[in-house]
């Protein structure tokens, strides 16, 4: 489900994109103090997480890690809000790994449990440390199965399952305008996952015979989309971006604004149109290039 | 009170001409308009009443006739119906109860279709929000409320504010860089893509 959040790199400054990597490797710090093991669920969306629940603040430590057991990196400090990005990552991971266990048979499952039980002493740790959380994940993640069980035919509802998910990380945030801010924030960009994510899987459900809202919604037999029902479901997801972009104008994020400025009013549709064209890769390949020198 | 430069994010020195421009793309960015049925249009009032404040405060300060205000805000649901109440839950946030009105009416005519359409929207529920609003522009297809719902659906997020000019997924640059990441740990894909 997760993986769509990408920062368009290429519109950063320098600068900007530093600070994208910072948090980057702060999280991959506070995931490994879960257990090592932790640090697999990184990527980019959990990277935004952490952004957004963290207070603002950017005063870069240097941490030296395995791949760089020299001179260390400039990245986040250990902070309440970067432990808690962390813990809510490993927790909304391990849950979807073992929905995907549940919705796979036989030899299909197997990698999906071999990945639950390498992530599971990371998670229960996560899970110790934020009990309600865990809970309320399943419980949503409960709703989302039995909708997608029923083979729900509304778009909305089962993205609701999900979007009310990740609302649930900014629960406690404090002050109240920052809390709405961000609930607002987390639940429509968990609704642009879970629909571009369904979009994303349109032809291979088509094949497979998988549920699909999309699918069913636009009455797409052989997951290709029909001009009025791209147009539909590109209004939808834009209007969920507007509602991600409106809210993200009522807080000061600090140093962050540049950088979420432009995910939010650029990256999304980027990823949102690649989708739709066919032309996402999820699966990222690490190339040298990729390794940017500090 | 805040430093209105501060709050219009120009500097003291900056000329008149810049002044303005700043308030306008401010004013742009939380107008009530970019705020339409949204569940945080009271944060954005507060702001909008900051920005007007600020350009007033600078404006006097600058020994200037203070300039006509805009014409904002004006309610939604000035108009009295029998699905009053559940306007009024709805101004007031609360779409709990808002639903649990409507769900006691028995009359299904074009305003409760309506209703039942802002109340999704602001939940999030986008697509069913739009076959509300389009069911009640069928309905009572003369209602200038409904159909500025169902066009602000259909048009709306494109009109939106954006400091890149264009908003939408079909109006973007679909250049994504592919190979972008860089994490470290990422030599198995399979715990990036779960």
């Amino acid at each position: 489900m997760f993986g769509y959040v990408r920062p368009p790199l290429e519109g950063l400054t320098e600068e900007d994109s530093d600070r994208f990597r910072r948090a980057y490797c702060g999280l991959c710090h506070a995931l490994s103090r879960r257990g090592t093991a932790a640090r697999w669920v990184l990527n980019y969306d959990f990277t935004l997480l952490a952004i957004l629940l963290s207070d603002g603040e950017d005063v870069p430590v240097t941490r030296r890690c395995a791949l760089h057991p020299a001179r260390g990196r400039p990245c986040l400090p250990a902070t309440d809000a970067l432990e808690l990005a962390a813990d809510q990552s490993l927790i909304l991971a391990y849950w979807q790994i073992r929905d995907h266990v549940d919705d796979h048979r036989a030899l299909k499952r197997i990698p999906f449990r071999g990945a639950s039980a390498f992530l599971r002493d990371a998670y229960r740790n996560a899970a110790a440390a934020r009990p309600e959380f865990d809970l309320r994940v399943q419980e949503q993640l409960r709703v989302l199965g039995q909708l997608e069980r029923a083979r729900c035919k509304s778009l909305d509802a089962p993205a609701d399952a999900f979007a009310a998910l990740l609302r649930d990380a900014a629960r406690d945030v404090e002050p109240l305008t920052r809390r709405r801010v961000l609930q607002q924030i987390f639940y429509h960009l968990g609704r642009w996952v879970y629909l571009v994510d369904a979009a994303d899987d349109l032809k291979r459900d088509s094949v497979s015979g998988n549920y699909n809202p999309v699918a069913l919604r636009y009455a797409l037999s052989d997951g290709r989309w029909t001009e009025p029902a791209r147009r539909d479901f590109t209004l939808t997801l834009d209007h969920s971006v507007h509602n991600i972009a409106a809210a993200f104008e009522l807080w000061d994020f600090g140093p962050w604004t540049p950088l979420l400025e432009r995910i939010f009013y650029a990256g999304l549709f980027q990823v949102g149109r690649a989708v739709l064209d066919g032309a996402f890769h999820k699966r990222r390949i690490i190339t040298p290039e990729s390794e940017v020198e500090q | 009170m805040k430093d209105p430069y501060q709050v219009l994010g120009v500097p003291e020195t900056a000329s008149d001409e810049e002044v303005k421009r700043a308030y306008r793309e401010l004013a742009r960015k939380y107008h009530p308009d970019n705020y339409q049925n949204n569940p945080l249009a009271d944060l954005a009032e507060e702001k909008m009443k900051e920005i007007n404040a600020a350009y007033e405060d600078i404006n006097r300060r600058r020994d200037r006739q203070s300039r006509p205000q805009s014409t904002y805000y004006q309610s939604h649901y000035d108009d009295v119906s029998s699905l009053q109440r559940v306007r009024q839950q709805i101004q007031a946030g609360n779409l709990t109860e808002a639903e649990a009105l409507l769900n006691r009416c028995p009359d299904h005519n074009a305003e409760w279709y309506f209703l039942r359409g802002v109340i999704r929207y602001q939940r999030g529920w986008m697509d069913e929000a739009r076959n509300d609003y389009q069911r009640a522009c069928q309905m009572d297809p003369s209602n200038t409320e409904y159909r500025q719902a169902l066009h602000y659906m259909n048009h709306g997020p494109a009109r939106t504010y954006s400091p890149y000019g264009s908003f939408g997924t079909d109006l973007c640059c679909a250049n994504l860089c592919a190979n972008t990441c860089f994490n470290p740990w990422c030599v198995c894909p399979f715990f990036c893509c779960y």
